[in-house]
């Protein structure tokens, strides 16, 4: 008998020996190993490094007309993207661009996780008649075509960079608030929940402390995914002249310019679609690893 | 089956009136009526005849049945774009590029993700399972007129192959169906790869492996049938994927269908065409998704249980 509480002691302390590694760990690993969306991580932060440090990269301005007597001009040593056709430097508006891309697309998620973490937390916890109201209004927004009906409100907004905002956290917040209700809700039956609850702790402790501490993969996942998806209907509606207007650097509204001088000045058209492919590309890519990473029961939804 | 049927009708039904609802509202909450041109004062008198000749003086909720009463009967009213013929006119021969166009562009796309993705299901890690992932992130992330832009910039201003853009004889009309194919061929490959791999995985595969039968047999009986479900209930998503893709591949090639109309719509102001518009692709779209539940309902029975899990 004593002995063997003499060699139960060693055992039970031998947890403690062995390296805890946190979830987060493992999920960093993981994501490692992912090639594919490691190196669209490297290259969205260059492109955002880029989008910060855009006045030491070039010296003349986005708006800048200053070559006007050169408007046109093909990529040169001088200029590395050519001149447009208002005698602005194409590589400095190329490069103000990603601030107006990136800008959107990250404060649309943002809005999109301010509107979405706390529906979805409040209708996966509450479930009953607040989740039944808050799922009918998400399948209100799923039975209009997103792109349609930004490009309704666009038109009815006029544009403009806050417009767009708005309008992408408008469709960006249901996938925040789906994500982050199925997370709450398959926690809310687990027992340190229901402990909490025999407490007397309040819902909003609850949801507080508790859950939303243990949704944090799927709340990084869907404000992930949420920027590409902003980006891209930022894109879409400058290109159609209903998004971001002129003069502020924006992709899209180069792509639709570009478009009339493709045929000789191919420069104005495969710049700004390359850098809005490479960044939306990037964007996605980094997504689906995190998602993959974080939560890999996720993978493929 | 029947009440299944029945129940998703009836939910869907409430949720189209209530977004045709939102953009009536939506529509009216622009600013500026159609008499208020400061071109052509009219006196207050006259104005008020006109509006209420019209029916302007209406209270809105009686507006709005008016309005859908006429969209019951397919009348839309008359496009302020072309005053000679009415919506319901000008969409029946917009129709038939987007369709023609759409049609061909998911025939092309579709077996060509659904070979892909069974490509890169069989052949997991491989060369070609990169090749199709990468053909899948890129059709699904980037916009259709990103991929239009680089179709002209590399067969018809490079290589002089295509014509840029126009519609009319075939030849036109191949740039147009290589950018809808994009999307089909993107989705399907994404999923019927992640299909084939959930059938593959199955333990059924293994019991026939046991068996002794052929990995041919295996594949293309049993869990290329197996695989099928997802295939056959996304497509009528596709369908209507089609219909959004078609105004920037339209507006970008120049093809006189219904996608581009919308964008002219938008250009010019032309709400009674872009209403019209926006109210028959969000009927589409939603037609199509009941469709999806329903065919889904149809080859996997055992989600008939309970309707509103979704």
């Amino acid at each position: 008998m004593t002995e063997l509480a003499n060699s139960a002691a060693p055992i039970l302390a031998k947890p403690d020996a062995v390296r805890q590694r946190s979830p987060l760990y493992f999920a960093w690993r993981r994501f490692a190993a992912n090639r594919g969306a490691f190196g669209a991580g490297i290259v969205l932060l260059i492109i955002v490094l880029m989008a910060i440090f855009a006045p030491f990269i070039t010296s003349t301005g986005p708006n800048e007309q200053a070559f006007l007597t050169s408007a046109l001009t093909f990529p040169s040593g001088a200029h590395w993207f050519g001149i447009d056709d208002l005698g602005r430097d194409f590589f400095a508006r190329i490069v103000y661009g990603s601030r107006v891309s990136l800008g959107i697309g990250f404060s649309a998620a943002v809005f999109s996780l301010l509107v979405g973490l706390p529906l979805g937390a409040l209708a996966g916890y509450l479930g009953g008649k607040f989740d039944w109201v808050v799922l009918r209004i998400i399948e209100l927004f799923s039975v209009v075509p997103p792109l349609l009906a930004a490009l309704l409100l666009a038109t009815v907004t006029h544009g403009g960079v806050w417009a767009i905002i708005l309008i992408a956290s408008l469709f960006g917040w249901r996938d925040v608030c789906l994500l982050v209700r199925a997370q709450v809700k398959s926690f809310r039956e687990k027992e340190f929940i229901m402990s909490a609850q025999a407490l007397g702790a309040s819902p909003w402790h609850i949801i507080w402390r508790h859950l939303i501490p243990n949704s944090v993969s799927p709340i990084i996942v869907g404000f992930v995914l949420a920027i590409p998806l902003a980006m891209m209907l930022e894109a879409s509606l400058s290109f159609l002249g209903i998004g971001v207007q002129p003069p502020t650097p924006s992709w899209g509204q180069m792509i639709n310019v570009g478009m009339n001088f493709m045929f000789y000045y191919w420069h104005m058209a495969v710049f700004p679609t390359a850098a809005l492919a490479l960044t939306i590309l990037a964007a996605s890519l980094l997504g689906d690893g995190l998602r993959d990473a974080l939560d890999p029961t996720l993978k493929g939804r | 089956m029947t009440g299944f049927v029945v129940r998703r009708t009836l939910s869907m039904l409430v949720t189209f009136i209530v977004v045709s609802i939102v953009i009536f509202l939506m529509m009216h909450s622009i600013p500026g009526g159609p008499f208020d041109g400061y071109e052509m004062p009219l006196p207050d008198n006259v104005k008020a005849r006109l509006m209420a000749t019209l029916g302007l003086d209406k209270p809105l909720w009686e507006q709005y049945l008016r309005y859908m009463w006429g969209v019951v009967r397919f009348d839309f009213g008359v496009p302020f774009q072309s005053p000679g013929e009415t919506v319901m006119g000008l969409i029946a021969h917009a129709w038939v590029p987007s369709l023609t166009l759409g049609g061909l562009g998911i025939l092309l796309g579709a077996p060509i993700g659904i070979l892909l993705g069974m490509a890169a299901a069989l052949r997991r890690n491989s060369i070609i399972d990169y090749i199709a992932s990468a053909i899948a992130t890129l059709g699904l992330t980037v916009p259709v007129f990103i991929i239009s832009t680089g179709l002209i910039l590399v067969f018809a201003v490079w290589l002089h192959w295509t014509p840029a853009s126009g519609w009319g004889e075939p030849r036109r009309w191949i740039l147009p169906i290589l950018a809808y194919a994009a999307v089909p061929m993107a989705t399907y490959a994404r999923y019927t790869r992640a299909a084939m791999l959930d059938a593959l995985n199955k333990p059924f595969v293994t019991v026939l492996r046991a068996k002794g039968l052929t990995e041919r047999k295996i594949i293309f009986q049993h869990v290329l049938r197996n695989a099928a479900i997802p295939l056959v209930t996304i497509f009528p998503a596709m369908f209507v994927g089609i219909a959004t893709g078609s105004i920037f591949v339209e507006a970008m090639f120049r093809v006189p269908g219904l996608g581009a109309y919308f964008v002219s719509s938008i250009d010019k102001r032309d709400y009674p065409l872009e209403m019209a518009l926006m109210l028959l692709i969000s009927a589409l779209y939603s037609i199509s998704y009941l469709v999806a539940d329903i065919l889904y309902a149809i080859l996997n029975p055992r989600i008939r249980v309970d309707g509103n899990s979704r």
